[in-house]
């Protein structure tokens, strides 16, 4: 037992008191990420360098406090949630490009960099780094790691694990390793691929060696317009069968529509029932043909209108609607549980109409965004967590739509990770058998279930109680028991 | 609620609980917040600043002096609210915290109470403003700026320095309200100039320039009676109740017809675009303010509209963009779409040339530490990039860069928009 009095003091002197946050009220900005979990840590840390991030963790693992990492706190699956408490270790501070090795096409950065900066500094030497998460303004590479996190590009191009060639890590041990390095296909277990997408269960990347691209000669990005949501979803199987590969596919349904044109005026058409946003990329001749058959496969299947953007403007206005839809809902509730759900393309009409009549019953209104070439569907089931029972519907009606994804042989999450709010359904899709060779991962980098707590595997009790937040702030005096 | 018919009442109005809610916590804004990107904390990011005044609001935790801290450390710059897609009103969410605070600050109450009295007595006071601020003119037109400078005696005068270093160098004679401007040979519109408070003491240079623009597109300008200070330093500094106090009196004085008001301080333009908004329950003059708001453009904004006079001048020129005219006002193309008329003017980007300079208000006096921080990041910019001429459209910002292109150590000039197309069409003549 220590006071959190002593528990600052050690932490400071690990990392100077500059770098520790501990009071009350700074602390309750923490306690959430982009999701609707909420728990207090209490202390926050901000390390500069894998020394003092393995001195932090070393220490919390001799006081048998649990650590939690966190990037930018735009999380969607609570993985950045204190759940139970603890020292959050914030890697906001840890934020430099190290190196941009422009002849191998990589590039060396800290963890808490925001993902977009990576590119605006690549596009001065014509590259560019591929997974664009909707939040890439925000959220973190270090976060991206974590998650193994995706965007509407990684259709064509593939998800982080495959653009990130080495990371040096902070194990929950506290010791410092390298997974992977700066050359692909490093020999041996590939413990850099086990440490993408552990959802910081693992450990701390610490410096992260990105794979850059050169950017596209040609780029066309269309803008289809449909009545129904079906339309546009039999038109993402056929352009698929048709032998394209588009860069992006994304679908957005009228509720969303609407809610990203009042917040973010990017031009979308808010009577339509859904839009498709098609992205093709590569050598010129090539693309126009495809982008000519995509326009022909679109009018096929009734769209009433395929707009064209050929300038860099006009694309980012089209793409300015697509990241900023989530948010956007913010304009017709004060809250929304955003759904991550992966199904086979084939059976996307189908799940959709299970969606839709579960929200129904539910009482609930769901908008829907999909990365749709994927099958990766995105209902966003919107509410007030101020009246009373209305947070405890939504999980509920959650929990069927997911099921329902996973029925139609999908999975429980595409990109935006396991977290604290699903880890209770892996069962669903995983043996005991699995779920054990899974928790010995852990085991084999130092977790022994103290290091970011109740996430990805579901970790029997002590996690899924509600937090009581008054009670939990007046605890949190500078003396109390930590 | 009541019409504030005293302007001495301070008004408790903490933000609106719909407007808070409006926060759906993505994050999507904390690389936008300058205070953020210079300190890594969630708590001076405009995210964790709602969560403040939510839980605040919802009894969660006290208003202490840390939460009041995290709130005065914000620049009101409102970049966040540029790219919240939630449409969270962030600017109007500030501006009632700090209303929230002034009822009963946790700290600093004196210094308060102080700069309530400055912004109420002195800068919307014309006649005591212009008494203060005539030696501050003298001086930084006159010889012995050059010798003080020389000897170093500022650096050694602590926030007095810092001021000297913010001073223009031609501040020009005054424009207030009645004083006579540039009329052209043949009119074909005409329009308010809006005169402001340390606008028209300090930068009289930038209101007749931009007089004299607006005369060769054929616009007469008239510096009309009346017209009071904005309003938008006390509405900022949470003194809601004088803001509309002020809001209400150049309503009086401007209303009437539809000729434009010309605003060409991004923060003066921005507060009044919004006076429908802070005199929404003002039964008296809500329709009015609304009507009022309407008429109101930026100079860049409406010269933008005038036909296009030739203009010549060969420098190297990068364009700041201040936060209310980029993030508040949405003008980032106008002024470089002005800028690029002009002969041989060649127009350099820098990085975070839409980020706060660190000016915001009073922000520099109140927060001299984050201030200099952010102005630091601009000389830095700027000695990478050597311009000859930093241009911007806003009295504070343009004091700002004074500073820093003093601390980068680089010959620039700094000019407001008005006065480089003012002399870019001198030279063309």
């Amino acid at each position: 037992m220590t006071t959190r009095r002593e528990l600052v003091a050690r932490l400071s002197a690990l990392v100077g008191p500059e770098n520790v946050v501990y009071r009350a009220e700074d602390l309750i900005v923490y306690e959430f990420d982009g999701t609707i979990e909420k728990k207090l840590p209490h202390a926050v840390v901000f390390p500069l360098g894998a020394e003092q991030v393995a001195a932090v963790i070393r220490l919390c693992n001799t006081l048998g406090l649990p650590v939690t990492p966190r990037g930018a706190g735009t999380g969607l699956s609570g993985g950045s949630v204190p759940t139970r408490r603890g020292v959050v270790i914030g890697t906001s501070r840890m934020r430099r490009i190290l190196e941009i090795d422009v002849e191998n096409r990589l590039a060396v950065v800290e963890p808490g960099l925001p993902n977009i900066q990576l590119s605006e500094a690549a596009a001065a030497h014509g590259l560019f780094y591929a997974p664009d998460p909707s939040s890439q303004k925000a959220c973190t590479i270090g976060g991206n790691v974590a998650e193994n996190a995706g965007g509407p590009h990684c259709l064509a191009l593939g998800v982080t694990t495959n653009h990130v060639l080495g990371v040096e890590v902070v194990t929950a041990a506290g010791e410092i390793t390298w997974l992977g390095g700066r050359v692909p296909d490093a020999f041996g277990y590939d413990l850099r691929g086990a440490f993408i997408g552990s959802e910081g269960t693992l450990g701390i990347a610490t410096r992260i060696v990105c794979r850059l691209l050169p950017l596209p000669a040609t780029v066309i990005t269309l803008l289809a317009i449909f009545d129904t949501v079906e339309q546009a979803s039999t038109t993402v199987s056929a352009i698929i069968a048709a032998g394209m590969v588009p860069a992006a596919m994304e679908m957005m349904d009228r509720m969303t529509l609407q809610a990203a044109e009042a917040g973010l005026q990017c031009g979308y058409p808010a009577d339509a029932g859904a839009v498709l946003l098609l992205e093709l990329d590569g050598i010129d001749e090539v693309i126009a043909t495809q982008a000519a058959r995509a326009r022909a496969e679109c009018f096929e299947r009734g769209a009433s209108e395929v707009r064209t953007a050929s300038t860099p403007a006009e694309r980012e206005l089209l793409w300015k609607g697509r990241k900023g839809a989530i948010g956007s809902l913010g304009r017709i509730a004060p809250n929304y549980y955003i759904l991550d759900g992966v199904v086979p393309r084939s059976r996307l009409v189908e799940v959709m109409g299970r969606v839709s009549e579960i929200s129904e019953r539910y009482g609930l209104k769901c908008a829907n965004v999909f990365h749709a070439g994927d099958g990766n569907l995105h209902p966003l089931l919107l509410f007030d967590e101020r009246v009373p029972g209305a947070t405890a519907n939504v999980l509920e009606a959650g929990e069927e739509m997911m099921r329902a994804c996973v029925d139609a042989g999908g999975s429980l999450t595409g990109e935006h990770g396991v977290g604290f709010e699903k880890q209770r359904f892996m069962p669903w899709l995983y043996s005991e058998t699995d779920i054990e060779n899974m928790s010995r991962i852990r085991r084999v980098f130092g977790n022994e279930g103290d290091f970011n707590p109740c996430k990805l595997l579901p970790a029997g009790t002590g996690c899924g109680e509600t937090a009581h937040h008054a009670a939990a702030v007046r605890a949190a005096g500078p003396d109390a028991y930590v | 609620m009541a019409s504030d018919a005293s302007p001495w009442p301070v008004p408790a109005d903490a933000p609106a609980p719909d407007d808070l809610s409006r926060c759906v916590h993505c994050g999507l804004c904390v690389n936008a917040c300058p205070t953020y990107a210079v300190t890594g904390l969630e708590a001076e990011s405009p995210r964790g600043r709602i969560h403040l005044a939510r839980a605040v609001d919802e009894g969660r935790i006290e208003l202490t002096a840390a939460v009041q801290g995290h709130w005065d450390l914000c620049l009101q710059c409102r970049a966040c609210e540029a790219v919240c897609p939630s449409g969270v009103p962030y600017g109007r969410i500030m501006e009632h915290v700090r209303a929230q605070v002034a009822a009963d600050p946790p700290s600093g109450g004196r210094a308060r109470a102080i700069r309530r009295f400055v912004l109420r007595n002195v800068i919307a006071r014309p006649a005591v403003l212009a008494l203060a601020v005539a030696p501050a003119r003298w001086y930084a037109g006159s010889p012995v700026r050059a010798i003080v400078r020389r000897l170093g005696l500022a650096a050694r005068l602590g926030r007095i320095g810092a001021l000297e270093a913010q001073l223009p160098r031609h501040p020009g004679r005054p424009v207030r309200p009645g004083t006579r401007l540039a009329k052209p040979h043949t009119v074909t519109g005409r329009a308010v100039l809006f005169t402001g408070c340390v606008m028209g003491e300090l930068f009289g240079g930038v209101h007749r320039a931009t007089a004299r623009v607006l005369a060769r597109g054929g616009i007469a300008a008239t510096a009309a009676p009346g017209q009071a200070c904005c309003g938008a330093l006390q509405a900022h500094d949470g003194d809601l109740a004088f803001a509309r106090v002020l809001a209400r009196r150049n309503i009086d004085a401007l209303e009437g017809d539809d000729t434009t008001i010309v605003v060409n301080s991004a923060g003066c333009g921005a507060a009044m675009k919004e006076y429908g908004d802070l005199l929404k329950d003002d039964e008296a003059y809500a329709a009015r303010a609304v009507a009022f708001a309407t008429r109101v453009r930026d100079f860049a904004e409406f010269a933008a509209t005038l036909p296009a006079t030739a203009a010549r001048l060969g420098a190297r020129v990068t364009y700041q963009d201040p936060c209310h005219l980029a993030h508040a006002q949405h003008i980032r193309h106008e002024p470089r779409a002005l800028l690029g008329r002009i002969t041989g003017c060649e127009v350099v980007e820098t990085a975070g040339g839409d980020m706060c300079c660190g000016a915001a208000g009073i922000y520099s006096l109140t927060q001299p530490q984050m201030s200099a921080s952010l102005r630091a990041r601009k000389a830095e910019q700027f000695r990478q990039h050597h311009p000859d001429i930093v241009v911007t459209a806003n009295p504070g910002c343009q004091m700002q860069y004074e500073a820093a292109v003093r601390e980068a150590g680089i010959e620039a000039r700094v000019l407001h928009l008005a006065e480089l197309i003012d002399e870019a069409q001198r030279n063309a003549r």
